[in-house]
């Protein structure tokens, strides 16, 4: 009986603070997730770095769009060589579309010539409901205080087709530039746009 | 070897069949006849309202129409709440008509026949979500008089879903607190449950359950704010459907916090 109260106070516990959503100006929550290499990464390893999460799902063809047009690769290399560590994460459970092992997000990777700092795989969806992830492309962008500083959309242009890109405002290029020139990041949120992440249900 | 999304998904157009539809079976010289653009899903498959909610996009169409022809806004009947894990969307399934009126120019001549066209780009899911994009066009003569077409029937089924004007003789108004709209709705016979659905993005939380009390006379609404909202906005604007499936177009003016107003006495 009072072990059973006990488990009661914990689930409570865990949904209050799980219905909790991250916010821009808090703190980014730390978490700690493997990626397609068999690494484990932190997010507070990172402090004193920019850090960018983009949540993927390579079947979802608002995810194409920016990966068939090489806009996200652009992205990844661009800020990647700028000393920001990107990090794609992969939240669809085992059997929903996006869903990959190691070796499939390996293969992935190589093909489509992305260079993410890494992939995170997260089956589980422990990173994504830390973040309430909605979409796929859905981007975080943390500064090296570890302070969230943008939460939304990759763009302005919410469509899956790929001519819109070059004539949308790129809000994580925006909040990376900004920030690092020491301004306040104009759009610091935008309505996320793309696909369902694909949760267990 | 990875699936390709194509072979796992199959196209957009075996999910979804679009069809350019008219209620008038000719078009009247002055004369205002209303177009649609018809969307029968698959069972299990959906597509999107004006605002999709967290994730999806709403059908958008290019009418092409004569010069002289005027296309009004298309009339979004209201939608039905997409539970999906931890989301929600806002969208149609089974069938949906989108519509527009068209006013044709005076300059008409009766004998000729016009061509209407439509572009439609949309987005169709189930779990997953499939892009798709449709021309479509019809003729039609014009006449002196026009009759109903054979989807007639359709436009008049839509209209009963189409948001009306709020009635007089309610009294909405909100506050805003630390993370909910409160809306307060003074009415007489209202169906319940209500349920509420903003027109604009990123002002409630769209999953988040609403919670409503009652009070002789009176609704109380609890609406989540978005994680997203940053300013104080001064309306909320939304379609609250009743029980009965009658829908209202509603314009909610928001009282802002009591802080400000203890800010403003010092």
């Amino acid at each position: 009986m009072k072990h059973n109260q006990w488990w009661n106070l914990v689930a409570v516990f865990l949904l209050i603070s799980s219905c909790h959503a991250v916010k821009v100006g808090d703190s980014a929550p730390d978490f700690e997730a493997m990626d397609s290499n068999g690494r484990v990464h932190k997010l507070s390893q990172y402090h004193g770095k920019f850090v960018v999460l983009e949540w993927h799902n390579n079947g979802c063809p608002y995810t194409q769009k920016h990966y068939e047009s090489g806009n996200m690769q652009h992205l990844q290399k661009e800020w990647t060589s700028k000393g920001v560590v990107w990090l794609t994460v992969i939240s669809s459970a085992p059997g929903e579309q996006g869903y990959v092992s190691a070796q499939q997000e390996n293969d992935y990777m190589s093909k489509m010539k992305a260079s993410p700092t890494a992939a995170l795989l997260d089956p589980k969806g422990d990173v994504g409901k830390l973040y309430s992830a909605k979409t796929t492309p859905h981007m975080f962008v943390v500064n090296p205080a570890g302070v969230l500083i943008y939460d939304g959309a990759i763009d302005s242009k919410a469509t899956t087709e790929q001519a819109d890109i070059p004539t949308a405002k790129n809000y994580v290029s925006q909040a990376l530039e900004e920030s690092m020139a020491g301004r306040p990041v104009s759009t610091p949120t935008s309505r996320p746009y793309g696909c369902s992440v694909k949760y267990a249900h | 070897m990875l699936p390709t999304a194509a072979s796992t998904q199959g196209k957009a157009d075996e999910h979804i069949t679009l069809s350019l539809v008219t209620e008038q079976d000719a078009l009247v010289r002055g004369k205002q006849l209303w177009i649609g653009i018809r969307f029968d899903l698959q069972v299990g498959w959906h597509t999107y309202w004006t605002n999709p909610g967290d994730s999806g996009e709403p059908p958008r169409i290019e009418w092409q129409l004569p010069t002289g022809f005027r296309v009004g806004d298309i009339q979004w009947p209201h939608p039905v709440r997409l539970p999906l894990a931890s989301l929600a969307d806002y969208g149609y399934e089974h069938q949906v008509l989108l519509m527009a009126a068209v006013r044709t120019p005076e300059g008409l001549r009766e004998g000729e026949s016009t061509k209407i066209s439509a572009q439609v780009h949309y987005l169709v899911c189930h779990d997953v979500c499939i892009p798709g994009q449709k021309q479509l066009e019809l003729s039609l003569p014009v006449k002196m008089s026009a009759a109903f077409s054979p989807d007639r029937p359709l436009f008049v089924a839509t209209r009963q879903k189409l948001p009306r004007p709020m009635p007089r003789n309610w009294k909405i108004s909100a506050i805003s607190t630390a993370d909910e709209f409160v809306v307060n709705l003074k009415a007489d016979k209202l169906a319940k449950p209500v349920q509420f659905f903003p027109l604009h993005v990123e002002q409630i939380e769209n999953a988040a359950p609403q919670h409503s009390t009652e009070v002789p006379g009176r609704l109380r609404l609890h609406l989540k704010k978005s994680e997203h909202l940053r300013k104080p906005i001064a309306h909320l604007e939304g379609v609250i459907v009743l029980a009965s499936g009658d829908a209202y177009l509603l314009r909610i003016p928001v009282a802002q916090p009591r802080k400000a107003h203890t800010q403003s006495k010092n």
